[in-house]
């Protein structure tokens, strides 16, 4: 059997047991074993393991992760949800589904702090979906709302995705953060504007909210002001090249505890749940990241990346309609498995494919978290919609599910525009490469 | 059964919070590291690398807690629909399957780092020895052995009862 074959079995395989419910990060690690060893050689094999999951432990480059996580769950434990989700309402609240969009401020707000969708969807939906219940706010659009603008973690920086994106490609994660910035806005502002429709065409769906003096508003902005400069030191510390991606998460995860501590709002005990919630996230995402390593010497040996990125551009296609599909298989994808794993999974294998169409590397990456986004509200196995039910009991998923279409169209227009117009993504990058 | 559940859960905890030292020990070596660095010229020594090896730390002794916590992600959605008796199977294979790898990595990684203690190998700058830091994953793997021992235990013990 060709090495393309066993190539193509072996993903079958992982697929299969990933759906048997094997953790993803153990299934990839022994699944690339097996196929590596077969392949190569038994002691081969053998060796690969021990050394792989050694090497990627100890590398400075990955000890980027935790730090992140930390400074997210830092965030957290500090109340700043709730200080950003204040800002958005005194904000915007006298609109009508004036919550619902201060709810989508709010998560724009803390994605700047946090790195990942189902954190700023939990710290999110924990301050505002009771408020929206308090204003007699339809469950549809509370839920789907927050279910929805907690993607954004991923994807105004720092994020978790851009970070493993990076790594896996060798870009520059400084460089995919800013790129992450402008789109943020954009799909942020999408959002709002959806809330703005579904609000105009059906008033029943959320009532006007009380009238905030200027006075008000000013002091919500004041609250919120140091999470902007801390936002602004680490991400244009990494940006300017002050930092390494591993300095500026620690930077970021030492800011966030002295605002914490400075506002006697970070308890010990909140530290002691922070320590332990960023232990369990970036253990889970390094043990995927080892085990998509361990995958790829495999996948690297069967030649399959290769071969593909040479088949795909043979193709008798236009280059946008292949990243189309590429986008296609992302979606479907999305829909059925987590988007770490996803992501780790398939970027060793399109990646070469996109090079070799002559995309630009960093707005790919953003493309893809943006695709990767629209998997975490999609079901059946949308994370994002899980988390807001296990805040929400009483609502049904399927009313949540309803809740976040409307949103789900404002990302595809989100990747729309980036398609037509990647300088949104590309702008600031390029700034730093005259 | 209940003792060995207890041994391994309190074992995986008591890791975890090495584990957790660790992240707040990578914290203060890089704010240290980036003071000395930025304002006093003077990085912290070896910095880099004791960082690296504090990933070490804060990730393996993480393992074995995060499977009692299932906090390492799986795609739950196909498992979840099927009768008690089609889960008791699946588990028979996912299970060992998972225990088998953690015992493969516990083997390999000793003799990995006994070769590299055979040999003395140091890290470049502080000549800090490698091997104590793979003999800790092998050690943590038997941990998540263990607790993929106990909890596949549950599930058989479990589904007999009903």
């Amino acid at each position: 059997m060709s090495s393309i074959a066993i190539g193509l079995i072996g993903i079958v395989v992982l697929i299969a047991v990933f759906l048997l419910g094997m953790p993803i990060g153990f299934a990839m690690a022994f699944v690339g074993f097996i196929g590596f060893s077969y392949l190569v050689s038994l002691p081969a094999g053998l060796s690969i393991i021990a050394r792989d999951v050694f090497y990627n432990f100890s590398s400075y480059s990955l000890t980027v992760i935790p730090m992140f996580v930390f400074m997210g769950s830092i965030a957290f434990a500090s109340g700043m949800s709730r200080r950003l989700y204040d800002a958005g309402y005194l904000l915007l609240g006298r609109l009508r589904g004036g919550l619902a969009m201060a709810t989508v401020a709010g998560c724009a707000g803390f994605a700047a702090m946090c790195g990942s969708t189902n954190a700023t969807a939990a710290a999110m939906g924990r301050v505002s979906l009771p408020e929206m219940k308090r204003y007699d706010y339809a469950d549809s659009l509370a839920t789907g709302c927050v279910a929805a603008a907690g993607s954004l973690g991923i994807l105004i920086p720092p994020s978790t995705i851009f970070i493993i994106y990076g790594i896996m490609t060798e870009q520059s994660i400084g460089k995919l953060f800013v790129a992450g910035v402008f789109p943020g806005l954009l799909l942020a502002g999408l959002f709002t504007l959806v809330v703005a429709l579904l609000c105009w065409r059906n008033p029943s769906l959320a009532p006007i909210g009380e009238v905030t003096s200027w006075n008000e508003k000013l002091s919500g902005l004041v609250g919120i002001s140091e999470m902007l400069v801390l936002f602004i030191f680490v991400i244009g510390g990494l940006f300017l090249g002050w930092f390494s991606p591993t300095q500026a998460g620690g930077a970021g995860a030492a800011g966030a505890l002295l605002i914490g501590l400075a506002r006697r709002q970070l308890t010990w005990q909140g530290l002691l749940i922070a320590v332990k919630d960023a232990l369990r996230i970036s253990c889970m995402v390094m043990v995927i990241v080892t085990g998509a390593i361990i995958f790829g010497h495999f996948m690297a040996v069967t030649k399959i990346p290769l071969v593909l990125a040479d088949w795909v551009v043979g193709l008798p296609l236009p280059t946008a309609a292949i990243m189309g599909v590429i986008v296609l298989i992302y979606l479907l994808g999305g829909c059925f498995m987590d988007a770490l794993a996803l992501i780790t999974l398939t970027i060793p294998i399109f990646y070469p494919v996109v090079l070799a169409l002559g995309f630009d590397p960093i707005w790919f990456g953003v493309i893809i978290v943006l695709v990767t986004e629209m998997g975490v509200i999609t079901p059946p196995v949308g994370v994002n919609v899980y988390v807001i039910k296990g805040i929400a009991k009483d609502v049904p998923l399927e009313t949540i599910f309803k809740g976040v279409l409307p949103f789900l169209g404002a990302l595809l227009v989100a990747v729309g525009i980036l398609m037509a117009f990647p300088q949104i993504a590309t702008f600031l990058p390029d700034l730093a490469t005259p | 059964m209940d003792r060995l559940e207890k041994f391994v859960n309190s074992l995986s905890n008591w890791l975890n919070w090495v584990a957790g030292a660790g992240l707040i020990a990578m914290l203060a070596l890089i704010v240290a590291d980036i003071i000395g660095a930025k304002l006093f010229k003077w990085p912290i020594p070896g910095g880099i690398e004791i960082v690296g090896f504090l990933g070490v730390v804060v990730t393996a002794f993480a393992v074995a807690y995060t499977q009692v916590v299932r906090g390492h992600i799986e795609v739950e959605f196909l498992v979840a629909r099927l009768p008690q008796r089609a889960r008791k199977a699946i588990a028979s294979f996912v299970y060992p399957l998972g225990m088998v790898l953690f015992a493969l990595l516990a083997w390999r990684s000793y003799d990995f780092g006994r070769a590299l203690q055979v040999s003395g190998e140091v890290s470049m700058t502080q000549g800090i020895p490698f091997y104590p830091f793979i003999y800790g994953i092998a050690f943590c793997s038997i941990s998540v052995f263990l607790v993929l021992l106990v909890q596949y235990l549950k599930i058989l013990t479990r589904a007999a009862k009903k």
